[in-house]
């Protein structure tokens, strides 16, 4: 029997019957449907057992708590820690990122190392043996940004013990103040206590937005005795929440401080200070109504309303910051401390605190003693050649784009014959180091903080490792505990977790509550004699001003900080009026507009300290006559994709100056011309 | 004609024949790949010789999820180390809980993402009713992956889930697993 056409037709259509009869066509659509939404990009859930464990933020400064809540071993979000005493279940902006950031793609991988420009992974051990080279027997110094961290005290320690006298923080109000405090011959660390104030007075210092820590002052603010006021520049961020603002010009707020002290010295107010007559004599000569209202742009009427309204007031506080966080100089440090010892408040309840410093490694210099040494003045020194660096150790800190180019920081790093770069993300500093070594991230090392700045009683926290690095990093401070070993260096420590153990048990803390959540909170204060202040320093405020606008940076934490750049979380958030396309926006107000002949819109540049921005300009009348405000935290030329080429750096353009009667340099008096781009 | 007809007959048959054949048990055996667990677990070993109850390693947290197959760590309460011949056991042993490592575990019931199930909503209905019957085994069954969508054989499709819920007079509103 042959296979005729018939035949085949029919095998055909007996296989067809049958093929519809099975699953194969039914069962394939199926599978092929499912199949189509299978794409790699959909992420993958992990499950697992949920929990909470404790934590502190390093992201700034300010220290919070964290609840970092986990499923499995994976730590999936932050919040506030509820119990903490500075955060009471708040959080910012930057510290609800904590999570997101582990895997924030500028993070280092690996140790590496530089040669001819060129990264080459290397092992941490052959790292190791590059950095005790580099130790032993050079001249070395330190930059650290972690200025509450018992890791800089490792570092300190290291560098006291190598001989130099090199160690510098990052230049922060919080070291200004320090600076200032010391050489009024005042011990401890300075704290204002916001909670227990019923009448706050902050002079440029934007308390709700950078100053201190942000979510404690947030929280002080929202239960707050009594009146707020901010005078400040603009009324963007804190002035625009606060009971009453005063627009003041940007560097002129210790002005302001010297014409309320004025009013206060006429009513026979006093301050425990050994030259008080002198002083006094000065304030009263030189910082008259007349010269305030001209240097301020506030009326002498108004200046007068707020002495009266801080003397009416029972526990008056007043508090003083740069609009950066940074730059501030001795003048305004000791205006603010001067009117707060004429008020009587100092040591008070809700007034201007002093509080005991705790350090448990030998020979490192105390925090008060390290913020004598001032990094712009050392970066003049590396730069003009009076002072030589072989080996300089960067730690957690991008000085490369965080401080004013006036400050020749960049000069000054050429000059340093080989840089370590200890940080987490691939940062400007990091980019342009010899030896690149990545700190694991906060969440996956031991870290603590000791006392924020600003805060009103000596806290101290922990956290521990929530996760192992998912790179290649490690805590730095363990790492440096063996490089000191094999450099001849005891610090009385074999790992970083037995020194947060001495210091925990130094201030009489339990140190697995504080593992858990639980901060140590001490109420000592720390009595003073002998304070004086030196006239010299109060006269800082009668310099003439230069030419062009008063210049402001605008810090929203949202816009990252100076540490860590605009997180990829944020980069939606940022507003067209401050951030479009590869434009920072500039706000200035309708009349300055006018004076400049400028529209929205239009491109500008900004022209100081031999250097430019460019810029869009958004008219606002939030902002005062002639300042022209510039977001900070923008012009990142390394980082990632959500933040590299975006913007222009507002650092750039700052004029930086010597301050007389205490040689610190500071740049919040800056001005600015503006030109059409 | 009779000749016509059963040319035409035959070959209509075994055509039917033939992709029934191949349809209803070639086509499975190439749809689906046959993987074993990573370990053989003995349920056989805990439940009867142990005298442990699935409640001791099956359980729901305290918040009510489900915590499905325990961890390493779980595990390694009671198996830190060694403890008898059971070369299974032994490389449980040497190969996760040393190393710190959970077991990749095949499971053969797995939901997508999009699908929130509830076991303790649905603790009352038995175990078997959707798992297989692997309490008193000594070597789980073997798992049978879909090599066009990377599935369990055994996954439940959404009509199983409205089907009893239908049956029972629950919810087969959309959001009640699609969250």
């Amino acid at each position: 029997m042959g296979i005729d056409r018939r035949s085949f037709i029919a095998f055909v259509v007996g296989g067809t019957v049958g093929v519809v009869c099975s699953p194969i066509p039914w069962k394939l659509l199926d599978d092929i449907s499912i199949w189509s939404q299978n794409w790699p990009w959909i992420p993958k859930l992990k499950y697992g057992q949920r929990s909470k464990v404790s934590s502190v933020c390093k992201l700034c400064n300010g220290g919070c708590g964290l609840d970092v809540h986990k499923v499995g071993k994976r730590p999936v979000t932050v919040q506030g820690g509820v119990e903490h005493p500075l955060s009471k279940g708040g959080i910012c902006p930057l510290g609800a990122c904590g999570v997101r950031l582990l895997y924030r793609p500028a993070r280092i991988k690996g140790p590496l190392k530089v040669t001819n420009g060129k990264p080459s992974p290397i092992s941490w051990d052959e790292a190791k043996q590059i950095l005790v080279e580099r130790l032993k027997g050079k001249k070395v110094g330190c930059i650290s940004g972690d200025e509450t961290g018992t890791a800089s005290e490792v570092l300190a320690g290291l560098i006291a013990k190598l001989g130099s006298n090199d160690f510098y923080f990052m230049p922060t109000d919080s070291q200004s103040a320090g600076f200032t405090w010391k050489k009024m011959n005042g011990q401890g660390q300075l704290g204002f206590d916001l909670e227990n104030s019923d009448y706050v007075l902050a002079l440029g210092a934007d308390l709700l937005s950078s100053w201190g820590n942000v979510v404690r002052n947030q929280k002080a603010f929202a239960e707050r005795k009594g009146s707020w006021v901010y005078a400040g520049p603009h009324q963007l961020t804190t002035g625009a929440s606060v009971d009453k603002w005063i627009p003041v010009y940007p560097g002129q707020e210790g002005v302001l401080a010297l014409g309320i002290a004025y009013y206060l010295l006429q009513a026979g107010k006093t301050a425990g200070i050994d030259n008080f007559s002198e002083v006094k004599d000065y304030v009263l000569a030189k910082y008259t109504p007349v010269t305030v209202e001209a240097k301020t742009g506030v009326r002498a009427s108004k200046v007068k309303e707020l002495a009266k309204e801080l003397l009416q007031a029972k526990s008056p506080l007043v508090l003083i910051g740069s609009e950066a966080n940074q730059g501030s100089g001795s003048f305004e440090w000791a205006s603010c401390i001067l009117v707060n010892l004429l008020l009587g408040n100092f040591n008070q309840k809700g007034g201007l605190v002093a509080l005991p410093e705790v350090q448990v490694i030998s020979d490192a210099p105390s925090r008060l003693q390290l913020s004598q040494n001032v990094l712009a003045n050392f970066l003049s020194q590396v730069a003009g050649g009076q002072k030589q660096v072989d080996t300089l150790l960067v730690y957690e800190a991008n000085p490369l784009y965080a401080l004013p180019k006036a400050t020749q920081v960049e000069q000054a790093w050429a000059k340093v014959g080989f840089k370590v770069s200890f940080s987490t993300f691939l940062d400007e500093t990091a980019l342009q180091s010899d030896l690149i070594l990545p700190s694991a991230y906060f969440l996956e090392r031991y870290d603590d903080v000791y006392t924020p700045f600003g805060c009103a009683n000596s806290i101290y926290s922990i956290g521990a490792p929530v996760l192992k690095p998912i790179t290649d990093s490690k805590s730095i401070p363990d790492f440096i505990l063996n490089v000191a070993k094999q450099v001849g260096v005891d610090l009385g420590y074999s790992s970083f977790e037995d020194v947060l153990k001495a210091k925990a048990q130094k201030l009489g803390a339990d140190f697995d509550k504080l593992v858990e959540g639980e901060a140590y909170v001490g109420q000592e204060k720390v009595a003073q004699t002998g304070l004086s202040l030196n006239p010299e320093v109060l006269g800082n405020g009668l310099q003439p001003e230069s030419e062009g606008l008063f210049f402001a940076p605008l810090v929203k934490n949202y816009y990252g900080n100076l540490q860590q750049a605009l997180t990829p979380t944020q980069v939606v958030v940022i507003p067209d009026t401050e951030l479009k396309n590869k434009y920072v926006y500039v706000q200035i107000n309708s009349s300055t507009a006018r004076k400049l002949k400028l529209k929205s819109e239009d491109k500008v540049k900004l022209q100081g300290s031999g250097a430019e921005c460019v810029a869009k300009v958004h008219i606002t009348e939030t902002v005062m006559n002639d300042v022209i405000l510039m977001p900070l935290g923008f012009g990142h030329s390394a980082w990632d994709e959500y933040v590299k080429g975006k913007g222009d750096n507002a650092l750039k353009v700052l004029n930086v100056v010597e301050e007389k009667g205490s040689g610190l340099k500071v740049w919040t008096r800056s001005q600015v011309k503006v030109v059409r781009a | 004609m009779a000749k016509g007809k059963s040319c035409v007959l035959l070959p209509f048959v075994v055509g039917l024949v033939g992709a029934l054949i191949v349809g209803w048990w070639v086509f499975p055996q190439v749809l689906f790949s046959q993987k074993s667990q990573p370990i053989r677990f003995s349920h056989k070993v805990h439940v009867e010789d142990q005298d442990m109850a699935c409640e001791d390693c099956h359980t729901f947290r305290e918040d009510g999820s489900f915590a499905g197959i325990p961890t390493t760590e779980q595990c390694a309460e009671c198996h830190s180390e060694v403890q008898g011949d059971d070369p299974a056991e032994k490389e449980f042993v040497e190969k996760y809980v040393e190393k710190g490592k959970e077991v990749p575990w095949l499971i053969y019931q797995k939901q997508p993402d999009n699908v929130f199930f509830s076991h303790i909503a649905h603790k009352n209905i038995p175990c078997k009713t959707c798992h297989p019957d692997v309490g008193h085994s000594d070597t789980p069954p073997p798992y049978y992956e879909n090599r066009i969508t990377g599935y369990s054989k055994d996954t439940m499709k959404m009509w199983k889930c409205e089907r009893c819920h239908a049956q029972r007079g629950a919810s087969n509103a959309c959001y009640v697993c699609h969250k």
